[in-house]
């Protein structure tokens, strides 16, 4: 399926080392803005299912306010137990003043 | 269809209002829905129990978005997809009566004219109000589900728009079953069923329930109740399939209530809706009371079916047995979380429960949580939980035997819900059932 950015918040809304929570056809996102680059992840812990949003975000890795689980913002990938498998991450990029994500790869 | 109320949104005061104003219902069925508004707004301002909600991911959930149905509609029974076959508009079809309700409304109404003779009560509940308030006043709300319990139920008294009352007279058995069918068709509306089924002491029957949309595209809400009072040795057999199409929220608070020496089947087939959260209890309060409760859900895609089940023995020698079995494919999530209450005067009880999860993907999840709460001393309850994917080797056994993989997996996937078919004792259900699965396995029409 081919890529279709879409836009879902503004750039000038994102600090450098902040985050915003945004609905993407449905599916909860994490979006973080990181030393220039933004990242995106889908807001839901894989290992109790639960939301991410106001976990610490500590060197890249987004940790899970519950139990400590830690994702790599940039791969997903589960850093440290309990989790084990990888949070999905989504492509996005900045167009302009605005931050995009490829709505097909959530879908 | 032209009601200036028809364009407010949400449920809010002024959507609250406007909503009272189209009512044509007794004054106290008007206070019970002001004095239900008042809890619900006070619950706003709570969050929801943690304990049975933490898991159920609401962000995307938008009560905004919708209007309350019970207005008017144009769409017949008859255009919903449902799993049961065709609506049933006559008798002759196999049932002793039908009704059914789309977007709120009434649209067919009938019962065999010997079960009116009878004394039984079959219909939609704003007639049946009117008509019969006397008999469903003491029951309404006030025993099984009452609008304090929480933010749902508080919602669903404020705004319900109306339902399917099924009431049985003393020692009155119906051999046929009876039908129901809850329709949604226009897009962004909110169903408030409420199912009241009351059985007399010694009566018997059977009602088949059935939720289904009208397009598989259009947005929807269900905010329901279902109430199930069954008396001193009744029997009542209830199953509802929630087959909603995947663009539907669907939240209910049902309860059974099951007196002395009374049973309870009651069977729930989990299939459609975007989420749905059930919040289901069965109360044995008298000596001896049998509750029965069967679960078989389907989810698949990014559906979210999720089950709170208690099962509270209040009197002794009481029995209750649950299984829910659920199968998940693709990215779905089902959660079941489920207790056995047993009070001090509860001796002698008999509590079983049990979840079992077929998962068919990497990515879906089933989240199992059995508890149990016993105040009394003599008792055996027992639960238990498993959860596992398909076995590679039954697959490959299959298709080194000529199946395709499909057929090998429809035959794992019916094998695996088997056992709950086989304790359903409505032959037609376990025919929809095996039908839906099949349907949502891609191989059925």
């Amino acid at each position: 399926m081919s890529a279709t950015f879409l836009k879902v918040a503004n750039l000038s809304d994102l600090a450098e080392g902040g985050r915003l929570s945004v609905e993407v056809e449905g599916r909860a996102v994490l979006v973080f803005r990181l030393g220039g680059d933004v990242f995106a992840v889908e807001d839901v812990c894989t290992h109790d299912g639960q939301p991410l949003t106001d976990g610490e975000l500590v060197n890249g890795e987004i940790e899970c306010p519950r139990h400590g689980a830690r994702f790599d913002i940039k791969t997903g990938r589960a850093m440290c137990m309990p989790a084990v498998e990888p949070v999905k991450v989504f492509p996005v990029r900045i167009s302009g003043g605005d931050i995009e994500i490829d709505q097909a790869s959530v879908n | 269809m032209t009601t200036s109320a028809a364009t407010t949104t949400g449920f809010g005061a002024e959507a609250f209002q406007a909503f009272l104003a189209t009512r044509n219902e007794p004054g106290w069925v008007s206070d019970l829905r002001r004095a239900s508004f008042g809890l619900y707004q006070e619950s706003l301002g709570r969050p929801l129990n943690p304990e049975e909600w933490k898991r159920v991911d609401l962000r995307a959930f938008q009560a905004n978005r919708f209007s309350v149905g019970g207005r008017a509609t144009t769409t017949p029974a008859t255009r919903m997809g449902t799993l049961l076959g065709n609506h049933p508009t006559t008798c002759e079809a196999g049932f002793a009566g039908a009704v059914a309700h789309v977007d709120g409304v009434v649209v067919d109404s009938h019962l065999a004219a010997e079960l009116t003779a009878k004394g039984v009560l079959f219909g939609d509940l704003n007639e049946l109000l009117r008509t019969h308030g006397d008999i469903l006043k003491p029951h309404l709300m006030t025993r099984a589900v009452k609008p304090g319990v929480d933010r749902m139920s508080a919602w669903h008294a404020a705004f319900w728009t109306g339902g399917t009352v099924l009431y049985v007279p003393r020692n009155v058995v119906i051999d046929q079953p009876l039908y129901s069918l809850i329709g949604l068709a226009t897009p962004q509306t909110m169903d408030g069923s409420h199912t009241l089924v009351i059985l007399e002491e010694g009566a018997q029957a059977t009602l088949l329930e059935e939720t289904a949309s009208a397009t598989t595209t259009d947005a929807g809400l269900h905010v329901g109740s279902v109430e199930l009072l069954v008396g001193k040795r009744a029997n009542l057999r209830y199953v509802q399939l929630q087959n909603w199409n995947q663009q539907t929220w669907h939240f209910a608070h049902q309860a059974g209530l099951v007196e002395q020496d009374g049973s309870l089947q009651w069977t729930v087939g989990g299939i459609g809706s975007r989420l749905a959260h059930i919040h289901q209890e069965v109360f044995l309060d008298g000596k001896g009371a049998r509750g029965e409760v069967n679960g078989v859900t389907f989810a698949t895609d990014r559906q979210t079916l999720s089950y709170y089940t208690q099962q509270t023995h209040r009197s002794p020698n009481t029995t209750s047995d649950l299984l829910y079995k659920d199968v998940l494919r693709d990215e779905a999530r089902v959660i079941w979380r489920g207790m056995i209450r047993v009070d001090q005067a509860a001796q002698k009880t008999d509590g079983y429960q049990r979840n079992d999860s077929l998962l068919l993907s990497p990515d879906c999840r089933a989240d199992s949580i059995p508890g149990l709460e016993i105040e009394a001393d003599d008792v055996r309850c027992t639960h238990g939980a498993t959860a596992g994917r398909v076995d590679a080797d039954q697959i490959f056994y299959c298709m080194a035997r000529g199946m395709s993989r499909y057929e090998a997996m429809h035959m794992i996937v019916e094998g695996f819900f088997h056992g709950i078919y086989d304790r359903i004792a409505v032959e037609a259900v376990r025919q929809t059932l095996s039908r839906a699965v099949e349907v949502k396995l891609g191989i059925g029409q």
